[in-house]
Order: C-alpha cells, then structure tokens, then sequence
C-alpha cells in the first residue's frame, strides 16, 4: 500500500479528511457515482439514482451489475477503514442474490465483517432503496489482504 | 438450428440488448461471436473502470457487470429465436487472478442448462489474446425466465 493512501486512510479516521475523498481516488468508484454518508462511526455507501447506471430501460431498472459493482466497492471501503494496519482488500469471490428489482431510485449499502483475518476478510453486504428491512441484494465476499500494491 | 426465414441473427438480438442496456454501453461492452452454444464479449481495459488506481488493475465490479450482461446474451442466444427477459436470480466469480492493465478482458458464457423457469450459465473470463491461458475470472449463475408477449409486456 502506498504511503499516501495510508496516511489519507489515517486522516479520514481523525476527522481531518472527507471520507468521500478515500472513495473518489477510486475511478470505478467515481464511474458509477459512489457517495458515503457518515453517522458518528457508521457509514452508508449511496448509489445515487443516475441513468448511467439503468440496466433495462422499459420499467427502468437499474443494472444488476452496477448494483454490484456498488456493493463491491462498499465492502472494499469498509474493509479499509476496519482494519488497525490498512492493507490494500483485493476481491476473491463475490456472491450475489437479487431479491428484488433495482428501480430507478436511490440505492443505499451497508457492511457487516463476519471475520477479518490476518489475510482474509468476510462480508456482508445488504442494498436497499425502500426500507433497510427490504433489502433489493445481498451480498456475500472474501478478500485477500494484501501488504503489496499490486 | 439455424433458420434461414429468421429475419434476425442471435448476434443481432445480442447487439440489440446492448444497444439498449446503458450501462453496458456505457461500460465499453462490445460482443464478438453469438452462437448457440454461447456467447463472447468484451470488455476494454479503459482509465474509468481502474479499481486500484496505484497499480491501474480493472475494478472487480466492472468485470462482475460485464460477466452479469454476457450471461444474460447467453441465455438470449439459448432462446433464440424467442426472447425472454431474464433477470439474475444469483451470481458468484471467482476473481483467479488480476487482469494485466492496459489490457481488454473477453468474457465467454454459455447457458448449459435451461428449465421451464430458470437458466444455468457458466462464464469464463481472460485477457485479450490468452484465451488459451489460465482465466482471469470464472462464475456460475442463475437467471428466471420472464416471457414476454408482442408488446414487450411481461406473460408469466
């Protein structure tokens, strides 16, 4: 990890940087339109409704995939911010149920860590646009945690 | 089954749900063959879709949408010349390892088993020019099948 991203990671957790910078040196993150909302130390990820992001044009739906990718980058941030000595959390396996459709609206994530280990991390992701209880996916990952940069 | 009084070719209906699918479009999506057995598609590598930007390495989220809407064709190109919608029921990929930056990625899926209300499809991804070398991505899938009448409207 570079020593740049560590220290925007540190100033972030002081209060000294904006969380959303942490997202927007992502350019995926910054594609789809990622937003976070911090409450205290609770953080929710926000897919802001964007026509970028439909999927099927004729209900319109978002795309699943955005929703994903949404979802995904979620957990990376998340993950990021837990861990005592930031390592950079590459993607292993994503799963994803789709429960419900993705309308043209909001869409909200939070994170659960099952487990965090020395080099593998479990999580949790639930999306919701309506009410948290009606999740619209969920989501289950492993990372790699890794010490080098690529 | 390849039938000559078709007005339209599975690479047709694929490029046509790309054509309306944005965020595919918007993705860079591009299909290159459309068979019965399946379909392949790419994807480029593009500054946008970087999810490290320390190392330039495509984000895992772009790779999962562009794997999620090649499913999709593949099931297309199973129900041609019908079409149905069919929305993902659930998705997992294995990311095996991290795609060269700089470098386009080719997703192949096939839907290897289709039922009366669902589809399985298999997908395999690589980096541009190693087809024949170890994936970059695989994943399973299942989709529901939607069938829809003249009017696009959605019958069972």
């Amino acid at each position: 990890m570079t020593e740049s991203l560590k220290a925007l990671i540190e100033a972030c957790r002081q209060g000294k940087a904006d969380y959303q910078d942490l997202m927007d040196r992502v350019p995926y993150a910054r594609f789809l339109g990622i937003e976070l909302r911090v409450q205290g130390e609770e953080l929710t990820f926000v897919l802001p409704k964007n026509p970028e992001n439909i999927g099927n044009p004729t209900l319109p739906a978002l795309h699943g995939g955005a929703v994903a990718g949404f979802m995904e980058q979620a957990a990376i941030i998340f993950i990021l911010l837990e861990m005592g000595e930031p390592k950079v959390p590459k993607t292993i396996d994503f799963t994803i149920d789709y429960l419900r459709a993705g309308l043209f609206r909001d869409t909200f994530a939070e994170c659960r860590i099952t487990r965090l280990g020395r080099r593998i991390a479990n999580v949790h992701i639930s999306a919701w646009q309506k009410r948290r209880e009606e999740p619209i996916t969920i989501a289950r990952a492993h990372f790699l945690l890794s010490e080098e940069n690529n | 089954m390849t039938d000559s009084k078709i007005p339209y070719t599975r690479m047709d209906v694929c490029n046509r749900s790309l054509e309306t699918v944005k965020h595919s479009r918007n993705l860079g999506m591009e299909v290159l063959s459309a068979e019965e057995e399946g379909v392949r598609v790419r994807l480029p590598w593009r500054e946008d879709l970087v999810g490290n930007p320390d190392t330039g390495v495509l984000h895992g989220g772009a790779i999962f949408a562009m794997m999620d809407q090649a499913g999709g064709m593949a099931n297309s190109c199973r129900l041609y010349p019908n079409f149905e919608i069919t929305p993902t029921i659930d998705f997992r990929v294995d990311h095996l390892h991290a795609p060269t930056p700089g470098k386009a990625v080719v997703c192949h899926a096939t839907c290897y088993r289709l039922t009366e209300h669902v589809t399985f499809v298999r997908l395999t991804t690589w980096e541009e020019g190693k087809e024949e070398g170890e994936p970059v991505a695989t994943a399973l899938a299942t989709y529901t099948r939607m069938k829809i009448d003249k009017n696009g409207r959605v019958v069972s």
